[in-house]
């Protein structure tokens, strides 16, 4: 079943700037952990961020979970991201506040202003963050601030922070680029674990091909907002990369 | 042409660009100094009454009188010290909630509209620091009356220009991604701007408003002189009967004052960051 099917998609930032994305297509399906990759400045960061309109696409067409993307107004919009966990590069926590107050974070969407205001969340959500603590491993680390942590130990906040939404979909732009190649395979190892468990399909950006060969089922190639690839990772030649990449081989 | 003549051609070339540059800088000095000397003779020797000021005994007695400090004013003195600390300190929070609202339209990033609303908090903010306390206070006390809710009110106008400004410029600085994050969840504007922005800002923000508050016991003690209540109050009464010990009790007060000001929010300050 497809959860996610985009069509000619064009973005331009400025009206006369260049065209990042140039009429992308593909679909995702329910059981899909699919890699975007390609070189930097490719378009992947923009992709991802039209999914939940974060960036406004010029031109085509974005159907997620039955619903076009960007007929939306406002407040369906923000019913619909509620519904997408995001995952980034840079992990995007609230420096100052703590680990259980970022993770927490992910319900405002389902939060009135009042309780947001008083940080009074409903006591279920609590149990929640503590459940996703304890299943990313940082249940000693519940009360501390979240500029006191480690990289790898942040960007298990920000992936228990998106579980929070309990979403639909998971979009991780490169979620592993600021870590380590050891933590990084820790990370994508945790983010498919539980999105296999929890039955969501993964949109990932990620300019590691190996660690996008071990980790995912589906592989789409983009080179300079043109897609170059789209198939089962088996079939990922050599050849391929050579053209995402545009390598040349010495 | 040998490297040599090149290279004497180099320091012909040096040469007179250096003598050019000295020439310059000559000139701005000389403007400079003509430009004091032409204020100093306007001011001080043309503007000054030579025969009152008197003798330099004269000057010294002048002086002298101050020293003689009238203890007596001590009882006086209480009520409208604690007086000033109050109004500076009711006029900081009235002034903080004036300011953000202000900060909230002059902040390029967030403000509801660039073309009408932003230009109106950039104004404010401008109005309120470009008239002095002191306006300020004759403003209000003729609108309100006598007494400390003036000094109050003038202070608080006069706070927002500073605190606004500072927070709008925070709030321009702030980090993108924690908002992105914030938006990406599906937070409405006040999530985004609660959960996303004020984090960032509130360390530069407290900071700011400690200072103001700081500031703002100095400018409450001279808001009497207007009639709009605090030590100034008691100033102008000491000086009008020619109580120059009772002047400087009251000097003396403010000072005391304005230390313990300053030793609170050294503080505070070491509190908030």
């Amino acid at each position: 079943m497809s959860v996610l099917s985009v069509k000619d998609l064009r973005v331009r930032y400025s009206a006369n700037g260049p065209e990042i994305l140039k009429g992308i297509s593909f679909e995702l399906q329910s059981d899909d952990f699919l890699a975007m990759i390609g070189p930097s400045g490719a378009g992947k960061s923009t992709l991802i961020r039209c999914i939940n309109r974060l960036v406004e696409p010029t031109g085509g067409e974005i159907v997620l979970l039955g619903e076009d993307v960007r007929a939306l107004r406002p407040s369906e919009l923000r019913r619909l991201r509620r519904n997408v966990g995001m995952i980034f590069q840079e992990f995007n926590l609230i420096n100052r506040m703590s680990v259980m107050d970022n993770v927490l974070s992910g319900r405002l969407g389902y939060t009135g202003n009042l309780r947001s205001l008083f940080r009074h969340f409903p006591k279920k959500d609590i149990e929640k963050a503590l459940y996703y603590l304890d299943r990313v491993g940082l249940t000693d680390h519940v009360d501390k601030r979240a500029d006191a942590l480690s990289g790898g130990q942040r960007q298990r906040v920000g992936i228990a922070r998106a579980l929070m939404q309990t979403p639909k979909l998971l979009l991780l732009d490169e979620p592993t680029s600021a870590l380590d190649p050891k933590i990084s395979r820790e990370v994508m190892a945790l983010i498919m674990g539980i999105a296999k468990e929890l039955g969501v399909p993964a949109l990932c950006n990620i300019h590691d091909v190996q660690l996008a060969k071990e980790f995912c089922n589906r592989i789409v190639g983009l080179q300079d907002g043109v897609k170059k690839f789209d198939g089962e990772t088996a079939t990922l030649r050599d050849r391929d990369l050579e053209e995402i990449y545009a390598m040349e081989v010495l | 042409m040998s490297a040599t003549d090149t290279h004497i051609a180099g320091l012909g070339a040096q040469t007179t660009l250096r003598r050019k540059r000295q020439m310059k800088q000559a000139l701005i000095w000389t403007g400079v100094l003509v430009f004091a000397a032409w204020c100093a003779h306007g001011t001080i020797i043309a503007d000054t009454d030579w025969s009152r000021v008197g003798g330099r005994s004269g000057v010294l007695a002048s002086i002298g009188r101050y020293m003689q400090l009238d203890l007596g004013l001590l009882p006086e003195l209480v009520r409208p010290t604690i007086e000033t600390f109050m109004m500076a300190s009711v006029g900081t929070v009235l002034g903080c909630f004036f300011s953000l609202p202000v900060a909230w339209l002059g902040a390029a990033n967030v403000t509801p509209s660039k073309t009408i609303l932003y230009p109106v908090g950039r104004f404010l903010m401008v109005l309120s620091r470009s008239v002095h306390e002191i306006v300020w206070a004759l403003i209000f006390v003729s609108a309100v009356g006598l007494g400390a809710l003036p000094g109050i009110l003038a202070i608080a106008m006069r706070s927002v220009g500073f605190i606004s400004k500072i927070t709008a410029e925070a709030i321009e600085n702030i980090d993108a991604k924690p908002v992105e994050a914030i938006r990406a969840t599906g937070g409405n504007q006040f999530q985004v701007m609660y959960y996303g922005i004020l984090p960032q800002i509130y360390p530069v923000v407290l900071a700011t408003i400690i200072f103001e508050w700081d500031i703002n016991i100095r400018r409450s003690a001279v808001m009497g002189l207007v009639g709009a209540g605090g030590l100034g109050l008691l100033f102008f009464r000491q000086m009008n009967s020619f109580n120059y010990g009772g002047v400087s009790m009251v000097i003396l007060a403010i000072l005391m004052l304005i230390i313990l000001g300053e030793i609170i929010s050294h503080y505070l300050r070491k509190a908030v960051i």
